[in-house]
C-alpha cells in the first residue's frame, strides 16, 4: 500500500458563480522511502496540492489518504517546509525549532528535547547561528532553519513546497546538495514541489509534471534511474540526465503550448499613401482634401528598380 | 539661514521663535491694568484701576508667572486639599489615570482579541461598539454614578476611601480609553499573516501555545499603538472627570481656580496637562518602538 495517496482529487476556490477550478482528477501514489518531485509552472496549483497533503486544505471531491486513512487535518506524521520559510520572527533559530519539537515530543525530558534540537541545527550546519533571530540570517540560512524544523518533527513524510524558489542559484545548488545528503542518510519519504526541472531530476526518484491545463492535472510519471549520489558537475555532461531534462522540458512546454487560447481579432492596416509635401504652401496645405488612401486609388504607379 | 542649519541651532532657535511669537500674541490680547486719576461726580479726583484689552480678564504672561510661582517652586507642597504644589496635583491625577488606564487595558485587550478572532462576535458587537465609542466622558460620568451608587469602601477610622464618585471616575476613564486598544488589537489579530497561522497548524500547536507564541507576538506592535492612543485619551478624560467631581488633581485644581477667579493658574494647569500628556505619549512611543517585531 502506498504511504500517501490521492484519488480523483478535485479542488477549486471561490463561491458558486465566481469559481476557479484549480486541480482536476489528481491521482498520485507515493511509496514509503520514495523521493517524489512534482514540477509545474507557477500558479498551476502546486501549493494547493501540497496544502491538501499537509491537511491545511480539504479536497472538494476525491480522497487524500495516508496509509489508507483519510487526512482530516495537519498532523505530526507530515511535516511541511514552506516556500517563504515561515519562521516566527520573534523567536531565535533554536526557539523556532523548539516550538515544533516541544509540540511533537511533549513526553521527552527537557535535555532530551534540547539535544534533539541541537542535532538538527547541526545537520543543517547552523550551530554557529543557533541563538540568532531570523532577521539576522540570510535567505538560505532561513530556509535551512525551516528544513531543520520540519526534519526535527521526525515525521514519516516530508512535504516541501518550492523550498528553494526564493533563493539565488548558487545558494540553491548548495542547499540542494545538502538536502540530498541528508535524504541519503535518512531515506525519508519526500514530496518535493518545484518549478526547476534540473532540481527535480537531480534530487528525485520520480518526477511528476503538473500540467498547466485549466484546471491542472498530473501528467505521466517519469522515473529517474540515475545512480546516487548524483554529482552536480558530472550531471551536466551525463547524456541520460540531459535526455531526461529535455524530455521533461518538452513535456511541460508542449502542455503549455496546447493550452494556448486562440483569440481572433480583426486587424485594420493603416491606409495612407505617402505624398510629397515639401513644395506645398501653407494655403495649399489647408485646402488639401486629406491624405491619399490606397483604398481610394484607382491606379497606382510603382517604381521598380531595374 | 545657512549658518543656522550648519550649527544645528535651528533645532532650538526655531521652536524658540514659535514660543516667543505665542507669548507676544498672548501679551497683546491679554488685559492691561491702567490706573487713572479721574474726577468723580462730586468733583474730587480719585484713582481708578481699570482693565482694558481684547480679552480683558486674561492675565498677561508676567501675571501668570507671578501667580503660578508658588505652585512651581514648591511643587510638592500641601497647604490644603485643593491647594497643593502642581506636581503634587499631577501625582494625584496620574494615580487615578493609571488605575483607570489599567482597567481599560485589562478589559480592552481580550475584547480586541475576541473581535479579531471571531467574525460572528464582531458582527454581534460591532454596532454596540460603534455607538459607544464616540460618547464623551461627560456623558459617561453620571451613568457611572448611577451604576456604582452603592459602592462604599470604608477604612478603619470610618472614613470612606473609595466611594461612588471614585468608582464612577475609574469607570469613565476606562470606558473612554478602552476603544483604541480594542480596535487596534482586533485589527492586529486580523492582520496576523496566514503563514504564521499555517505554521501553528502544521506544528500542531496547542491553543494556548498558538495564542502566546504566535498571535500575541504578531499582534504586539498593533496592541502597543492602541495602548499609546488609549493613554492619551485617559489623560484627556481625567481632567473632565476631576472637574466634575472636584476631587484634588490637576483638573480639579483648574476648575476650583476658575471658580475662585484666579485665571492665571488656569493657564498653569493647561500647560501642565499639555506637558504631562506629551511626556506620557513620548514614553509610550519609546515602549512601542521596542516591541516592533519583524
Amino acid at each position: 500500500m502506498a504511504l500517501l495517496e490521492l484519488n480523483n482529487v478535485n479542488k477549486g476556490y471561490g463561491t458558486p458563480g465566481d469559481r476557479t477550478e484549480v486541480l482536476r482528477d489528481i491521482n498520485l501514489k507515493v511509496n514509503e522511502g520514495e523521493f517524489v518531485a512534482i514540477i509545474g509552472y507557477s500558479g498551476t496549483g502546486k501549493t494547493t496540492l501540497v496544502n491538501m497533503l499537509a491537511g491545511l486544505l480539504k479536497p472538494d471531491s476525491g480522497e487524500v489518504l495516508l496509509e489508507g486513512k483519510p487526512i482530516t487535518g495537519p498532523g505530526p506524521d507530515r511535516s511541511l517546509v514552506f516556500q517563504n520559510y515561515s519562521l516566527l520572527p520573534w523567536l531565535t533559530v533554536t526557539e523556532n525549532i523548539a516550538l515544533a519539537v516541544d509540540s511533537v515530543f511533549p513526553d521527552w525530558s527537557k535535555e532530551q528535547r534540547m539535544e534533539h534540537i541541537q542535532k538538527y541545527i547541526a545537520m543543517v550546519k547552523l550551530s554557529h547561528a543557533a541563538t540568532k533571530l531570523p532577521k539576522e540570517l540570510s535567505g538560505g540560512m532561513r530556509q535551512r532553519v525551516s528544513v531543520a524544523r520540519a526534519l526535527s518533527m521526525d515525521s514519516r513524510v516530508l512535504l516541501l513546497d518550492e523550498p528553494l524558489s526564493a533563493l539565488d542559484a548558487l545558494t540553491r545548488a548548495t542547499l540542494q546538495d545538502d538536502i540530498s545528503d541528508i535524504w541519503l542518510r535518512q531515506r525519508k519519504t519526500v514530496l518535493w514541489v518545484t518549478n526547476d526541472p534540473d532540481e527535480a531530476i537531480l534530487l528525485a526518484d520520480k518526477v511528476i509534471p503538473l500540467l498547466p491545463t485549466v484546471p491542472a492535472t498530473l501528467g505521466e510519471t517519469m522515473l529517474v534511474p540515475l545512480d546516487r549520489p548524483r554529482d552536480r558537475k558530472a550531471m551536466n555532461h551525463n547524456p541520460e540526465f540531459k535526455a531526461l531534462r529535455n524530455h521533461l522540458i518538452n513535456l511541460l512546454l508542449d502542455a503549455k503550448g496546447k493550452n494556448r487560447a486562440v483569440v481572433s481579432k480583426k486587424l485594420i492596416l493603416p491606409d495612407i499613401l505617402p505624398e510629397d509635401i515639401s513644395n506645398m504652401t501653407s494655403l495649399q496645405m489647408m485646402n488639401r482634401r486629406g491624405p491619399r488612401r490606397r483604398s481610394e486609388e484607382k491606379r497606382e504607379e510603382v517604381e521598380v528598380a531595374s | 539661514m545657512n549658518w543656522l542649519t550648519r550649527n544645528k541651532l535651528d533645532d532650538w532657535i526655531l521652536p524658540l521663535i514659535g514660543v516667543v511669537a505665542v507669548l507676544v500674541f498672548w501679551q497683546i490680547i491679554s488685559g492691561h491694568t491702567e490706573t487713572k486719576k479721574v474726577p468723580d461726580e462730586f468733583g474730587d479726583i480719585v484713582t481708578k484701576t481699570v482693565k482694558t484689552g481684547i480679552s480683558k480678564d486674561l492675565p498677561t504672561p508676567v501675571e501668570t508667572w507671578k501667580a503660578s510661582k508658588p505652585y512651581l517652586v514648591e511643587p510638592f507642597a500641601k497647604r490644603g486639599e485643593l491647594d497643593q504644589g502642581i506636581l503634587s496635583f499631577t501625582k494625584l491625577s496620574l494615580i487615578l489615570v493609571t488605575q483607570g488606564y489599567l482597567i481599560a487595558l485589562i478589559l480592552g485587550t481580550p475584547l480586541g482579541f475576541f473581535l479579531g478572532l471571531s467574525k460572528k462576535f464582531t458582527k454581534a458587537a460591532d454596532p454596540i461598539i460603534q455607538v459607544l465609542r464616540p460618547v464623551s466622558p461627560l456623558a459617561w460620568f453620571p451613568l457611572g454614578l448611577i451604576l456604582f451608587s452603592s459602592v462604599k469602601l470604608v477604612d478603619g477610622s470610618g472614613k470612606t476611601f473609595f466611594g461612588t464618585s471614585d468608582a464612577a471616575a475609574l469607570f469613565t476613564i476606562a470606558i473612554c480609553a478602552m476603544w483604541p486598544t480594542v480596535m487596534n488589537t482586533a485589527v492586529g489579530v486580523r492582520a496576523v499573516p496566514q503563514d504564521y497561522l499555517n505554521v501553528a497548524k502544521v506544528l500542531k500547536l496547542s491553543r494556548s501555545k498558538t495564542l502566546w507564541k504566535v498571535l500575541v507576538p504578531a499582534t504586539l506592535p498593533y496592541m502597543f499603538t492602541g495602548f499609546r492612543l488609549s493613554l492619551g485619551i485617559a489623560w484627556l478624560v481625567i481632567v473632565a472627570v476631576e472637574m466634575l467631581t472636584g476631587r484634588p488633581g490637576v483638573g480639579g485644581f483648574l476648575w476650583q481656580e476658575y471658580n475662585a477667579g484666579s485665571y492665571a493658574r488656569i493657564i498653569l494647569c493647561i500647560l501642565t496637562i499639555g506637558i504631562i500628556g506629551l511626556v506620557l505619549d513620548r514614553l509610550m512611543s519609546m515602549v512601542e518602538r521596542r516591541f516592533k517585531t519583524a
